[in-house]
């Protein structure tokens, strides 16, 4: 037998683990060796998986499965499996790719701050944790590293512990996702006890679901499937349990490019699109994925219009672009989704890195108080405006081709999540618009002494963000419509090209409709300086505040629970101990009552001694005649 | 080598000897006091682990038994046994020892939580040498309450709990502590009253048994668990009318809702909780490692032990029942763990609700629900007693442990506030930490009979997110007050119980099969009872 | 055989003076009294068994001896607490006597 490297694709994760290992073990000592350490893993992963890639690219490897028997507990019997196969390893280049520039990045980013081990440490241990994810070859593995990549994810958004802000950040973060998780869990309990020999693997959830062979209900396919996208809705920052990725933007700027960028907020799409097929098997399923994909996608873009930290509007647009991947999903299209998820890593990583860079040198995250950094930060600028470019989907950056695949697959659904799809487009050209215009052109609004000491990021932070931006620019010609090279790879199977002059147009021209727009309210006024002046309408405070769907929540579910939660407890106190207490004061008041009736004196006793005697009797002589 | 030697009356006396040896030192010497103690309390732990590195899982269970006779007690023979040629007729009280796949984890629980205890016992700061003696012979109950193979001698043992329990809660806890040691030993009193009875019942019944000597057959009733599992077991046996050891249904149902009522009282289970309430708050730290870690197990183990073996009829009848109390449990605990502010009081319900999803585990009455409440067991008693250890360690230095007076430890205690978070992600059920495992065998278990109890149940998994992170972020996360920043982190014999529980749970959680594997075969008999029962 | 009924009743009105008395009567020398008449009604019950009884036999009346002579012996230790309590309360009112209580 052929030894391949998928078969050592195991290594892959453990080589971080091991990096996390060394990195907690040796506490704070390590100091900034421990980037390298953790960089060095990092490396040899990325090595690893690209060695993979390109074995696969062959076309002829077969896909390999290892696995170990995890716990068993007599009949039942969990395995722990890797699976390495064309999207797995698609995955890995570009979760072991981000997070190699990430570290890169970091070691200039975070070069000040004290816990710097610490903060490689967690990220070693997500990067090692994805990649479980990545490669697991069934849904109990999966949960298992999608649960530890939400508390890396938890830890990093809470690195800095001690503002008050990245506290309650990292809560809702693991609370908010952790609902969408037991959905997941959920889920994998139905699928257990309803799979042919209790199977979890991907490969038995195949041949089941593809077959049709009705060995699920539809009802409980149904179920089944609108649980794992719960799972995939929590974890991936879909209506209604977006709310905890803006939040999530206290977290060190690095974290924001490969947590809540490319990679972990992308597992929810790469779940949906591994167990793609148990959602085919129920129509219902597609369409709640589909409305929801859509919805979230012009949704959180008209969130992003409105807000002021150059983050936030970068969550947002995540936040937006990810419903696309779920729209691709729902319209049945995992090619786009997976393209787009490919395309979207780049250059969304890219966005935030340069973000990063920004912040780095202002320390300011507040966009009013930015613009004509532009003039400071060329390669900054430069990069950030080609990942602007790639998100608003202009040809011939890779946005655009992976865009304009997610739409072609909804107009073949429906033309109605073709339109929300367009819509949502030209919003995103608008937002990134206004974010671009108002940081880099224009004249400096905010602390003058600030901007004068802006200087340009040292190189091991650009390098990153121009290996990335040539990504961004390049990354989508592995899919054209005259090419459709990674779709028919991802499955297998040959797919038909062809072009669709009316998406191509529709899209395109909502997003330089959007650019043009930006440009015109942002661009072009900011010169004579004023953005603040824009008028604070209703429509506009509501999108500041979000919809409100922050205080909804709260109205609805965190009051509610708490006060729940002050009931009982003084239920607790009230009723049930007080039931306890009252049952030891009856007795006690029982023995007063005693001491009452012998007085101490001998006749009382003598008394009550026969009137017991008496009572016995009668007992005996009552027995006689029952 | 093990099979040759009483290995488990060596390891069940082994913290008595302990005991006497400490009664015996001077009141002066604490420092060799407490090296006693220690060495005393980690001999039985290395004994535990030779035990599992030679146990073999068998069908059955009951290695390395032990067997004397203790008590014999003639009894007037009745009219109608001599004419069976019976020649002596007997109460037989036996001294019956042995280990199965049930026991040993919660053997080996109690020999590393109890090891662990004896380090953290340095926040004791008065009376060593009656501490440390009252300490072990604590254990020795302990090891007995798992060991013991006869209802009497398990009566004892479990009795032999509860008045060192009784001294160390009332001795030497916080500000409350005699009114929770009065209400520790007034519910478990009672608790104990209802299991003699119970056991009472099952002795006088179906602990028959005659064996044929050379001088002709004996006929005796007794205790032991072999003899009342045969009986219990036969279906011709404790059915028939006219047999001696007939039991009927009602007394089978009097026996199993004393059981019950016993061992929920220990769990415990809604609304017998407000004891355990009381103690967890009240008393010093090592004394609720063990009592969080090890006592509130004995519930489980009980329940399982005589409930579900004994009287598997009644407890496949009483399924829905037990199975909607752990739901209860589960849900109740953790609302309320997320209102406390007082850290210990989270901490106790958050006990409440994961000895709930052990109550799931048992009834859900199959192989993974049985496994998963063992290990939820074992899993929680490392936990909550890493837990608390930490809370000792907290209380020690910043002489509070409420949640809205501390805040940024992280800074101050790094390692403390490290291992603390890491605690309550394996509280809050992480994969990848020990309390995952437990939980999801449990629920796994209960799905397969009732899935929408455990809908509702994985409620409580959101709420423990919640009450754990609220709990240990505002106590270790933002700013630090002006009045512990001159704290320090934990010195070495503090931080060594800590890194050994972190990496129990760690290992058990990343590679549960070193727990499960012990376990296999252990429920085999019991299944196909059930399974029987179900066919017929 | 009707001999035995008459002795029965009367040991029984006895007994149930003597009760009477022991519950009612102040005067701790009356109370011991009537607890010699309750007494005295026992060793009537045991010699008209001893004459008329199923088994009648000799150890009845053997039995009243015995009773008698520890009544005796309790009447003296009775008296004898009585007078150490009657030096230390000066009264024999036994309604003043409620030392039990502590």
């Amino acid at each position: 037998m052929d030894i391949t490297f998928a078969q050592y694709a195991w290594f892959a994760p453990l080589f971080p683990l091991a990096a996390f290992a060394i990195l907690t073990a040796m506490g704070r000592g390590l100091g900034r060796a421990g980037a390298w350490v953790a960089t060095a893993a990092s490396l040899l992963s990325f090595l690893l998986s690209l060695l993979i890639a390109i074995e696969r690219l062959g076309g002829t490897a077969e896909d390999y499965t290892g696995r170990i028997e995890w716990l068993r507990a007599g009949s039942i019997m969990l395995h722990a499996g890797y699976e390495v196969t064309n999207l797995t390893s698609l995955m890995l280049v570009i979760v072991t790719f981000v997070a190699l520039l990430v570290n890169l990045y970091s070691i200039g980013y975070m070069k000040d701050d004290e816990r710097i081990s610490v903060f490689f440490g967690y990220v070693a241990l997500f990067t090692a944790s994805m990649l479980g994810l990545v490669l697991a070859d069934n849904l109990l593995t999966l949960y298992i590293c999608w649960e530890l990549v939400g508390v890396c994810s938890f830890l990093l958004i809470g690195f800095w512990f001690r503002k008050p802000e990245a506290r309650a950040a990292a809560k809702k973060a693991f609370i908010v996702t952790r609902i969408g998780d037991l959905g997941l869990l959920l889920a994998i309990l139905l699928l257990y006890w309803n799979m042919p020999n209790h199977a979890l693997d991907f490969t038995s959830l195949y041949n089941v679901f593809h077959s049709q062979s009705d060995t699920l209900s539809a009802s409980l396919t149904t179920l089944i499937a609108l649980l794992i996208f719960l799972g995939a809705v929590g974890k991936s920052g879909q209506f209604p349990l977006h709310v905890w990725l803006p939040d999530a933007m206290e977290g060190p700027t690095p974290i924001s490019a490969l947590i809540h960028a490319a990679t972990m907020v992308a597992a929810g799409v790469y779940l949906v699109v591994r167990t793609f097929d148990i959602f085919e098997a129920s129509q219902a399923a597609l369409a709640a994925v589909a409305i929801v994909g859509a919805f979230t996608a012009i949704f959180a873009a008209v969130i992003g219009l409105a807000q002021n930290d150059i983050k936030r509007v970068l969550a947002y647009s995540t936040v937006s672009q990810l419903g696309y991947m779920m729209l691709a999903l729902g319209a049945g299209s995992t090619a786009a989704a997976t393209f787009h998820l490919f395309t979207h890593a780049f250059f969304k990583a890219l966005l935030f890195l340069a973000a990063g860079s920004v912040i780095h040198a202002i320390h300011t995250q507040d966009i009013r108080e930015m613009g004509g950094l532009g003039r400071r930060m060329k390669i900054t600028a430069w990069t950030f405006g080609i990942g602007a470019l790639a998100l608003s989907g202009i040809p011939p950056f890779s946005g655009f081709w992976s865009k304009d695949a997610v739409l072609a697959a909804a107009l073949d659904e429906s033309p109605w999540l073709f339109a929300v799809g367009v819509v949502a487009a030209f919003f995103t050209a608008l937002y990134m618009a206004r974010l671009f215009f108002l940081v880099f052109f224009g004249a400096p609004r905010g602390d003058a002494k600030a901007y004068a000491h802006a200087k340009k990021s040292p190189a091991v932070m650009t390098v990153p963000l121009v290996i990335l931006a040539v990504l961004a620019l390049l990354a989508g010609f592995v899919e054209t419509p005259w090419n459709e090279w990674l779709g028919s790879w991802l499955s297998g199977e040959e797919e038909e090209g062809g072009i669709n002059g009316l998406v191509v147009i529709a899209s395109v021209g909502a997003s330089l409709l959007g650019l043009y727009l930006g440009w015109l309210f942002y661009g072009r006024r900011s010169s004579s300086g004023n953005p603040a002046a824009e008028k604070a309408s209703g429509l506009r405070r509501i999108l500041e505040r979000k919809f409100y769907v922050d205080e909804l929540y709260e109205l609805a579910f965190v009051r509610p629970l708490a006060a729940l939660g002050r009931g009982l407890d003084a239920f607790d106190r009230v009723v049930v101990d007080g039931a306890v207490r009252l049952a030891g004061r009856s007795v006690q008041a029982a023995g007063k009552l005693n001491t009452r009736l012998l007085n101490g004196q001998i006749q009382a006793y003598a008394l009550c001694a026969l009137l017991g005697a008496v009572l016995l009797i009668l007992a005996i002589a009552g027995r006689r005649f029952w | 080598m093990l099979e040759d030697i009483p290995v488990l009356s060596i390891l069940t006396f082994l913290p008595l000897l302990g005991t006497l040896i400490t009664l015996l030192l001077p009141q002066s010497r604490v420092r060799f006091i407490r090296g006693t103690a220690i060495a005393f309390t980690f001999l039985p732990l290395l004994l535990a682990i030779a035990l599992y590195v030679s146990y073999e899982p068998i069908v059955g269970g009951g290695a390395f038994a032990e067997k004397l006779t203790w008590l014999s007690i003639p009894l007037n023979t009745e009219a109608g046994l001599a004419d069976k040629g019976a020649t002596s007729y007997r109460l037989l009280f036996d001294y019956r020892m042995g280990v199965d796949g049930l026991s040993l984890p919660l053997v080996l629980l109690t020999g590393a939580v109890a090891s662990m205890a004896s380090l953290a016992s340095v926040y004791i700061r008065k009376r060593w040498k009656l501490y440390y003696a009252l300490f072990l012979l604590l254990q020795t109950g302990m090891y007995g309450v798992f060991l013991a193979r006869d209802l009497t001698l398990f009566f004892i043992f479990f009795e032999l709990t509860l008045i060192p329990m009784f001294f160390l809660i009332g001795i030497w806890g916080y500000f409350g502590r005699e009114q929770a040691a009065n209400r520790f030993l007034v519910y478990n009193g009672l608790g104990s009253a209802f299991m003699l009875l119970a056991f009472l019942i099952l002795i006088a019944t179906a602990g028959f048994s005659a064996t044929e000597t050379a001088s002709g057959t004996t006929l005796s009733f007794s205790g032991s668990y072999e003899v009342l599992l045969a009986n219990l077991a036969d279906p011709n046996a404790a059915v028939n009318q006219d047999s001696i050891m007939y039991l009927s249904d009602n007394l089978k149902w009097t026996a199993f809702i004393l059981l019950v009522i016993a061992f929920g009282i220990k769990l415990p289970i809604f609304p017998f909780h407000t004891w355990m309430l009381k103690v967890h708050a009240e008393a010093a730290p090592p004394v609720v490692m063990i009592h969080s870690g090890i006592l509130l197990k004995m519930g489980a183990y009980g329940l399982l032990r005589f409930g579900a073996f004994l009287l598997p009829g009644q407890l496949q009848s009483w399924a829905p029942v037990l199975a909607t109390l752990g739901v209860i449990n589960i849900v109740y605990g953790a609302i309320l763990a997320c209102a406390q502010k007082e850290f210990k009081l989270v901490l106790a319900y958050s006990s409440i609700s994961h000895m709930g999803i052990v109550l799931l585990g048992i009834a859900s009455l199959n192989e993974a629900g049985f496994e998963g409440a063992v290990f939820q067991s074992v899993s929680h008693g490392l936990i909550s007693a890493l837990l608390f250890l930490i809370v000792g360690s907290l209380h020690e230095r910043a002489e509070t442990t409420r949640i809205d007076e501390l805040g940024g430890l992280a800074s101050v205690v790094p390692f403390t506030s490290g291992i603390l978070l890491t605690a309550g992600l394996a509280s809050l059920g992480l994969p990848g930490l020990s309390g995952f495992v437990g939980e999801f065998l449990s629920f796994l278990g209960l799905f397969d009979s009732y899935p929408w109890l455990v809908a509702v149940g994985v409620l409580g998994l959101l709420f423990a997110a919640v009450y754990v992170l609220r709990s240990v972020l505002s106590m270790t996360y933002g700013p630090l007050p002006d009045r512990f920043a001159a704290i320090r982190d934990v010195r070495f014999v503090e931080a060594l119980p800590m890194i050994a529980l972190t990496a129990l749970i760690v290992l058990l959680g990343v590679y549960p099969a070193l727990m499960t594997d012990m376990m296999s075969h252990s429920f085999d008999g019991l299944l196909k009872l059930l399974q029987s029962k179900v066919g017929g | 055989m009707t001999m035995l009924g008459s002795y029965l009743t009367l040991a029984a009105v006895l007994f149930c003076l003597g009760l009477y008395g022991v519950l009612t009567k102040r005067n701790a020398i009356i109370v011991l009294l009537s607890i010699e008449l309750m007494l005295n009604a026992v060793n009537l019950n045991l010699v008209a068994f001893a004459k008329y009884g199923i088994n009648a036999s000799l150890r009845g009346q053997v039995f009243s001896l015995f009773t008698m002579t520890v009544a005796a012996a309790e009447a003296a230790v009775g008296i004898a607490v009585l007078i150490s309590l009657y030096r230390r309360r000066a009264t024999v009112n036994v309604d003043e006597y409620d030392e039990l209580r502590r």
